[in-house]
């Protein structure tokens, strides 16, 4: 059950977000967030003062968040006329999805307060049209699955990340797409990617994707793949760098990777099948870019029970260890350590990750939901600010 | 006691988990090979891997039906296996070519 946009794209959840364009619009998004029924406020650090590439990859954000399926209308609030990444020009790349868009400027309306009084009359007016839209029947092939994973342990790659990684099989099967970012857990299981990619060039971006992650890091001072595992990891238990990542990338499952994307890039595709996205491990980074391409649903696999949440993307926790289940019951939605037990094997843990999947499309709310614990929207960067 | 969680039915190893594994302790395995039990020659912590079969200098450690490295010396069942005798075959700054200077993705 999914709510039908104007341009056949498929929401699961009916947002009214008030966007922050810069920095300096978010003490007016929060106050009109505050005073409307629903409304889901985003706001960052970033839209002043970057570099041109850097910008470009804060308006690809903003925009792609502001075009997810998952909003039903939008109001874009900026302070002054930022070269490159206006509230008009982010406005202007979403309106090919024929949303309910709005912008306001605070310095064109006169100030805070007016420009406050603007945003939330014209947020009450959207709430209220958008409260009249339903859910309607829709095949799961409408699916952009993302998945992620944090805080791991020893119980991510052996049993939430392979059940996850059955669960989007199950997806794709049904016609779904799936989405894989975090490139730098790539790194020593490429072969295993590239031996799916589509095609040669996809291949070939898979392995640059890799090692430009890597290259940023050395640039920094740090060598990732001469440090890796890590000390923590290898008490742990863990003993080479492919087998880390092997762990991680068991995330998805058998099937085709189609398309290589940016950071924060919507699939050109609409194959059923996985897609790789270049990207940091950095999780809210990494789920707000999936966000941004347009994912309407994402697993979060996680063995210490992480928080993320993202604000207007059902983000659904799901762990293989019990302890940290029992520990981070307000949090974690889905415990699938009964594959250690003997209670399940790995496919029924797919089955289990699956089903509540499938009840968040339909608006079943996540833990973190419930608890409007939105706190991972986060824009990656590729360059200093200025 | 099934301590031991194999991921695929090609693996020589498995991973302990549950509870760590004493010295002489028979263990069996859940996950994808659930058949097999095997006597622990060390002490095996949580998180930590012990062979399912004898697996000899330079061949393949599987986990995940993939190599996770090669093994650098024989390594009998149930014995710990770890950095102390799996050599990793990627991610060795050293192996890395110097001339490789992959593409920049436009991000």
């Amino acid at each position: 059950m999914g709510y039908i946009r104007p341009d056949d794209s498929v929401g699961i959840r009916n947002h009214l977000l008030i966007l922050s364009g810069t920095v300096y619009a978010n003490g007016v998004v929060e106050r009109v967030a505050n005073t409307i029924n629903g409304a889901v406020p985003i706001t960052h650090a970033l839209g002043r003062c970057q570099v041109v590439p850097d910008l470009r990859v804060t308006r690809r954000f903003l925009s792609g968040t502001g075009a997810n399926p998952n909003v039903g209308a939008v109001i874009v609030i900026d302070h002054f006329k930022e070269e490159g990444c206006t509230a008009e020009d982010i406005a202007h790349d979403i309106s090919p999805t024929g949303k309910l868009i709005a912008t306001v400027n605070i310095r064109g309306e006169g100030g805070f307060i007016s420009a406050v009084e603007k945003a939330t009359r014209i947020a009450q007016d959207f709430a209220r049209q958008i409260s009249m839209y339903q859910r309607e029947s829709v095949p799961v092939s409408n699916i952009l699955f993302g998945t992620e994973c944090g805080t791991s342990d020893t119980t991510s790659g052996l049993a939430s990340n392979p059940a996850n990684g059955v669960a989007g099989e199950m997806i794709i099967a049904e016609g779904g797409r799936m989405i894989m970012a975090e490139c730098t857990e790539w790194m020593g299981c490429e072969n295993w990617l590239t031996e799916k990619a589509a095609t040669p060039q996809v291949a070939e971006q898979i392995v640059a994707g890799v090692r430009h992650m890597e290259n940023r890091a050395l640039a920094s001072g740090e060598d990732i793949r001469g440090s890796q595992p890590t000390g923590d990891n290898m008490a742990g238990g863990l003993t080479t760098i492919e087998e880390k990542s092997m762990g991680a990338c068991k995330k998805i499952g058998a099937s085709e990777i189609v398309e290589y994307l940016e950071v924060g890039e919507a699939p050109t595709q609409t194959k059923p099948g996985n897609y790789v996205m270049y990207g940091p491990g950095m999780g809210a980074e990494s789920i707000s870019s999936m966000a941004a391409a347009g994912c309407q649903v994402l697993t979060f696999c996680t063995g210490g029970g992480h928080t993320s949440n993202h604000p207007i993307m059902p983000t659904i926790k799901v762990t293989g260890n019990r302890n940290s289940y029992e520990l981070m019951r307000d949090t974690v939605d889905v415990d699938v350590s009964g594959v250690f037990f003997d209670e399940i094997n790995l496919e029924e843990a797919g089955q289990i990750v699956f089903d509540e999947v499938m009840r968040v499309n339909n608006g079943y709310l996540t833990k973190s939901e419930a608890l409007k614990d939105n706190n991972s929207f986060a824009i990656h960067r590729v360059g200093p600010s200025i | 006691m099934k301590k031991v969680f194999v991921i695929d039915e090609a693996d020589n190893v498995g991973t302990v988990v549950v509870a760590p594994i004493d010295k002489g302790e028979d263990v069996g395995t859940n996950g994808r090979i659930t058949d097999i039990t095997v006597t622990a020659s060390t002490d095996i912590a949580y998180g930590h891997k012990i062979a399912l079969k004898d697996i000899a200098k330079g061949d393949t450690v599987m986990k995940y039906g993939l190599s996770i490295g090669t093994a650098s010396q024989d390594i009998k069942a149930g014995d710990h296996v770890h950095a102390h005798n799996v050599e990793s075959n990627r991610g060795r700054g050293d192996k890395v070519s110097s001339d490789d200077t992959s593409t920049v993705p436009s991000a």
